[in-house]
């Protein structure tokens, strides 16, 4: 009922500026907004968060444990683009109580 | 009144000097190179080996784990993270970040105090 009133009344209007629809000016704001939500930037971040968050979460679980150890968690993320990425470790440690364990995690992205 | 210097000794991790040997062992192994398939594999094998030789060879209380990620150059980034639980009066850290035109290279060294 409200949308076929103005509809009735469109031809009153005058067209101006405000009342039509700039494109580039929408655009604009659409791209901004692409920006701030998904941009290369706001990818960046999403990264170190999800490192962040893996070591966190590793470390809480492990401490959970309650076993009288110390930890180090580490945690690489990279995106598969065919680049090569290669890791190594070398520990001087006690063998007989200390130890590391390592997961690859691949995901379809 | 004569002034006395009390030979202070070294508390906690030295990460600068264990900083300055992890950097001279990754120029050794990868200056002048260019990311190589073939050998990239030795090369990060060589930099955590030599690393933990040097740092062992100091003689300090610690035991030490060194690891070593290196990456092609490409227009993606690669992110990484790390989370200790231990004393932080004692232990501690260093991070070398290295690269040259073809390849990024990110070594940890993490050193736990020895208490006897």
């Amino acid at each position: 009922g409200c949308w076929q009133h103005l509809s009735g009344k469109m031809e009153d209007y005058q067209a101006t500026e405000e009342t039509t629809f700039v494109v580039d000016e929408v655009s604009n704001n659409v791209k901004e907004a692409i920006e701030s939500a998904i941009g290369p930037g706001v990818v960046a971040h999403a990264f170190n968060q999800w490192t962040t968050n893996v070591v966190e979460q590793t470390l809480s679980q492990l401490t959970k444990l309650g076993k009288p150890f110390k930890y180090i968690v580490t945690c690489v993320i990279m995106q598969k683009n065919g680049a090569g990425l290669h890791t190594a470790s070398s520990c001087f440690w006690d063998s007989s109580t200390d130890g590391s364990c390592t997961i690859a995690f691949g995901l379809s992205i | 009144m004569e002034e006395y210097h009390r030979h202070c000794e070294e508390v906690g991790f030295n990460a600068e000097e264990a900083h300055n040997i992890v950097k001279d062992c990754v120029d050794g192994v990868l200056g002048g190179e260019d990311y190589n398939h073939n050998n990239i594999n030795q090369w990060t094998a060589s930099i955590v080996e030599q690393s933990l030789t040097h740092l062992v060879k100091l003689g300090k209380a610690y035991k030490y784990i060194v690891t070593c990620a290196v990456v092609q150059k490409s227009a993606y980034g690669f992110h990484t993270a790390s989370s200790c639980f231990w004393d932080t009066t004692a232990d501690g850290t260093c991070t070398v970040r290295w690269e040259n035109r073809t390849m990024n290279c990110v070594v940890n060294v993490f050193a736990i105090a020895i208490v006897l």
